[in-house]
C-alpha cells in the first residue's frame, strides 16, 4: 500500500512538472484587431501569418472587420477590460482616440519604443510626428495612404489626347474633360463612389491646393466660408451639374469599371478592381487644380490600446515586437495592401520597386507622399461631428439642392455649433 | 423529500408559475430588462468610463431638445413610420386575403405564399443592397426602367423628397410578407358559418368584409400594428446602407442620429437620452393603437 502511495506521488509530480514546463514554453498569445477589409487585409493576413511561421514564443491572432464601427469597438473593448494588445489608427484619430491608447514612450511597463529598438529615423517624419500628442508618443506609422487620378487610356485615345501626358494645370483639365465628354463619355469623377464623405474630400482636396484652412488654429471657429471655399465647391457642383462631365450620384468606381469614365479620383484601393477590369487605365498624380497640387489622404498607424491593470511585461514586448516585425516587412503591405510604407528601408525593397503595383501606380502615390503633398484630414475631438455637418451640406449642393453658398453658410453654422458646444 | 417539495408547491401555488418563467425571465433580464434599466442610467450622464463619469441630470435631454438636427431625425422617423406603416399593412393585409380568398377556390396558394413571404427571409443588409442597386443611378434596373418611360423622372436615392419614401417601399417589400402571415392566421380564425350566414341574410362581399372580416381580425390587426410599428420606429440598417442619412439628412431617422452620436461622435450618455426618447415613442404609438382598436378586452 504504501508503495502505491509513493508511485502516485511521483506520478502526480511528473505529471505537473510536464503541464507547469508545457505553460512555461506556451508562446504569448498577442491579439491584433484591425479595421482592413479588401486587399489590404489579405496583405496583412500575409504579414502576420508570416511572423507566426517564423516565430515560436509569440503568436498573433488576427482578426480584421469593416471600420466603420471599428473606433467604437476599440473604445469598447477597453472600457470592457479586454482589448486586443494591437489595433490601428488613423493619424487623425489620435486626438479623439488619446483616452484609449497606451502612451508608448511612458506605458505602465516603460520606454515600449526603446525596449523594443523602434528607430524613429527609419519613419516618414511627418508620419512619426503624428503620433505625437501632449508631449507623448503613441502610434507607430504603418503607411501613407491618398488619392489620386486613375484614367482610361482608350478614351483618352478615341478623345484626342495622349495617355502618355496626362493633363497638369486647370486649364489642360478642363480641356481634357471636354473633349472626353464630346467623345460620348463620363469625364470625370472627383470623389469614388459618390458618398457624402467623399464629396467632402473631393472639396477638401480643392480647397486646399488654393491654401485654404478648414478652421482656425485653436478650433474657435470655421474658416472655409470665404471666396476660396465657394470656388472650390462651385468646382466641384459644376463638375456635376453644369460642365456636365458626370451627374450626381454617379458612382465613379463602377463608372470607371465599366470604361464609361474617363478620369476618376480614388484612393490607392482601387488597384485591384482597376486591374481585374479590363480597363487600360494608368494612373496620375493629383493635377494642379488650384495652385499647390495636394491630394486628400491619411496615414494607418499601429496602436497598443489601454491594457487592463496587471498586464505584464512579456504582453507589452511581445506586442511591440510583432509591430517591428510588421514594419520591417510592410514591403508585402504595400505591395498587396496598395498602402505606401511608412518604413522608409522597406520602401527600397527591389521587389517593391519591381512590382506591377508601384510602377503603375504605386510610385505617384509616393512621390506626392514623399513631396508632401498628401494633406491629412482634420485631427479634433470633434472631428467626426464636424466633418459629417461639411459634408450634408456639400452632398445637398453637388444634388443641386442648395447653392453652394447656401451650403458654405449652413456648414460653417453648425460647425461653429458643434464647437462652441451649443 | 421530492414528496415535501410537491407539497411545497401545492401549498404555494403562484410560486409554479413563476418556475415555469424563470428560465426565459432571467435571460429576458440579463439581456434586455437590465439594458434598458442600464441605458436610462447613463441617459443622466456625460458617461466616460476613462476620465469619470459625470451626472448631468437631464442635461443630455435638454441638450437634444434644443438640437436641430435631432428635430429633423424625430421628422423623418415620423415621415418614414407613416408612409411605410400602411404600406407594410395595406400590402399585408392584401396579400392575406389573396392568399385566404384563393386558398378556399384553388390549388397554389401556398406557393404564392411562400414568394410573398419570402423577401422577409432576407437580412436586412441585403435587402438594402438589392434595393440600392435597383435604384441605383447608372445601373439600377428600377431607375433605367423609370428613366426610360418618364425623362423626368426623380433619381431617388439623390433627391430629399424621394430618398425616404423609395426606403419606405423596400422595407415595406421586405415587411408585408411576415404581416401577410399572421394576418392570414387571423382571417383563417372566422368561423365559416358567419360567412354563411350573411350570405343567406344577402350580405355583399364589402358589408362581409367591414362587418365580419373587419371586426373579427383586430387582434391580428392590432399585433401586426404593434410588430410594424416598432420596426419602423426603429428602422436603421436600410437607412445606413441606402443612403447614410443622405441626402445632406433628408433620411437620417432617429436610430441612425443616436448611432452617429453614440459610435461616431462617442457622446454616449446622449445617445443613450435619444434611446430612451425613441423607447417612450414607440410605447405610447403602441399604447394609442390598442386605444385606437378598442381591444382592451380581447388583450385581458
Amino acid at each position: 500500500m504504501r508503495k502505491h502511495w509513493k508511485l502516485g506521488i511521483i506520478i502526480v509530480s511528473l505529471v505537473l512538472l510536464v503541464g507547469l514546463q508545457a505553460l512555461a514554453a506556451a508562446p504569448i498569445k498577442i491579439t491584433f484587431n484591425t479595421l482592413f477589409h479588401e486587399a489590404d487585409a489579405q496583405a496583412m493576413e500575409q504579414i502576420i501569418n508570416d511572423f507566426n511561421s517564423t516565430h515560436t514564443d509569440v503568436q498573433v491572432e488576427l482578426t480584421q472587420g469593416g471600420w466603420t464601427d471599428y473606433y467604437a469597438q476599440l473604445r469598447l473593448s477597453v472600457i470592457a477590460g479586454n482589448p486586443p494588445q494591437i489595433g490601428i489608427c488613423h493619424a487623425n484619430k489620435l486626438v479623439e482616440m488619446s483616452d484609449y491608447l497606451t502612451p508608448l514612450d511612458a506605458s505602465p511597463v516603460g520606454n515600449i519604443i526603446d525596449m523594443a529598438k523602434l528607430t524613429p529615423d527609419n519613419y516618414v517624419a511627418a508620419n512619426w510626428k503624428a503620433g505625437e500628442l501632449n508631449g507623448h508618443h503613441y502610434l507607430v506609422p504603418l503607411d501613407t495612404h491618398g488619392w489620386g487620378i486613375w484614367y482610361n487610356k482608350d478614351i483618352f485615345k478615341k478623345a484626342g489626347l495622349d495617355p502618355e501626358n496626362p493633363p497638369k494645370t486647370l486649364e489642360e483639365f478642363i480641356n481634357a474633360c471636354d473633349k472626353i465628354k464630346a467623345a460620348g463619355y463620363y469625364a470625370f469623377h472627383p470623389g469614388e463612389d459618390a458618398a457624402p464623405r467623399k464629396l467632402r474630400r473631393a472639396w477638401y482636396v480643392f480647397f486646399w491646393q488654393m491654401g485654404g484652412q478648414l478652421f482656425d488654429a485653436d478650433y474657435t471657429h470655421a474658416t472655409f466660408n470665404n471666396p476660396k471655399g465657394l470656388l472650390a465647391l462651385q468646382f466641384l457642383v459644376d463638375i456635376f451639374n453644369d460642365f456636365g462631365w458626370d451627374k450626381p450620384g454617379s458612382n465613379g468606381y463602377d463608372q470607371f469599371a465599366a470604361g464609361k469614365l474617363g478620369m476618376l479620383i480614388a484612393g490607392n484601393w482601387y488597384y485591384g478592381t482597376a486591374q481585374g477590369s479590363g480597363v487600360n487605365w494608368a494612373y496620375m498624380e493629383m493635377p494642379s487644380f488650384f495652385g499647390t497640387p495636394y491630394t486628400w489622404g491619411n496615414s494607418h498607424q499601429i496602436v497598443i490600446p489601454v491594457q487592463p491593470k496587471g498586464t505584464s511585461k512579456d504582453v507589452y514586448l511581445a506586442a511591440a515586437e510583432v509591430i517591428k516585425y510588421i514594419s520591417e516587412h510592410s514591403h508585402t503591405w504595400t505591395m498587396y495592401g496598395g498602402h505606401i510604407t511608412a518604413y522608409k528601408p522597406e520602401a527600397q525593397n527591389p521587389e517593391l520597386l519591381a512590382s506591377d503595383y508601384w510602377t503603375k501606380s504605386g510610385k505617384w502615390l509616393n512621390q506626392m507622399a514623399q513631396d508632401g503633398l498628401v494633406h491629412f484630414p482634420i485631427n479634433n475631438p470633434k472631428g467626426s461631428e464636424l466633418e459629417q455637418a461639411i459634408q450634408a451640406q456639400i452632398e445637398l449642393a453637388v444634388n443641386g439642392n442648395i447653392s453652394a453658398q447656401e451650403a458654405l453658410n449652413k456648414a460653417e453654422e453648425d460647425c461653429n455649433k458643434i464647437l462652441q458646444g451649443q | 423529500m421530492r414528496k415535501k417539495f410537491g407539497e411545497f408547491l401545492y401549498r404555494h401555488k403562484q410560486l409554479e408559475g413563476i418556475l415555469y418563467v424563470l428560465p426565459f425571465a432571467s435571460l429576458w433580464a440579463a439581456f434586455l430588462a437590465w439594458p434598458v434599466g442600464y441605458g436610462i442610467y447613463i441617459s443622466l450622464f456625460d458617461w466616460n468610463p476613462m476620465r469619470g463619469s459625470k451626472f448631468v441630470g437631464l442635461a443630455n435631454y435638454v441638450q437634444l431638445f434644443h438640437e436641430a438636427r435631432f428635430w429633423n431625425a424625430v421628422g423623418n422617423t415620423f415621415e418614414f413610420a407613416g408612409i411605410t406603416i400602411p404600406l407594410i399593412l395595406g400590402f399585408g393585409f392584401i396579400f392575406a386575403l389573396m392568399v385566404w380568398g384563393w386558398g378556399r377556390t384553388r390549388h397554389g396558394a401556398t406557393a404564392v405564399q411562400a414568394i410573398l413571404f419570402s423577401p422577409y427571409l432576407l437580412t436586412v443588409s441585403i435587402v438594402a443592397i438589392v434595393w440600392k442597386w435597383l435604384l441605383d443611378r447608372d445601373f439600377g434596373l428600377v431607375q433605367h426602367t423609370l428613366g426610360s418611360l418618364i425623362p423626368s423622372a426623380p433619381v431617388f436615392l439623390t433627391s430629399t423628397a424621394w430618398a425616404l419614401p423609395a426606403i419606405a417601399f423596400g422595407t415595406a417589400w421586405w415587411l408585408a410578407g411576415y404581416r401577410m402571415v399572421v394576418l392570414q392566421a387571423g382571417l383563417e380564425e372566422i368561423p365559416q358559418e358567419l360567412f354563411e350566414a350573411a350570405r343567406i341574410d344577402g350580405a355583399r362581399q364589402l358589408q362581409q368584409f367591414s362587418h365580419i372580416i373587419l371586426p373579427l381580425i383586430k387582434p391580428s390587426l392590432l399585433f401586426a400594428l404593434v410588430l410594424t410599428v416598432i420596426s419602423a420606429f426603429r428602422t436603421f440598417g436600410q437607412v445606413l446602407l441606402m443612403t447614410d442619412g443622405g441626402p445632406g439628412t433628408s433620411t437620417e431617422v432617429l436610430a441612425l442620429y443616436m448611432y452617429r452620436i453614440g459610435f461616431d461622435y462617442f457622446q454616449v450618455g446622449k445617445a443613450a437620452a435619444a434611446g430612451v426618447i425613441l423607447l417612450v415613442m414607440i410605447l405610447l404609438l403602441t399604447l394609442l393603437g390598442v386605444k385606437l382598436l378598442g381591444l382592451k378586452s380581447e388583450l385581458q
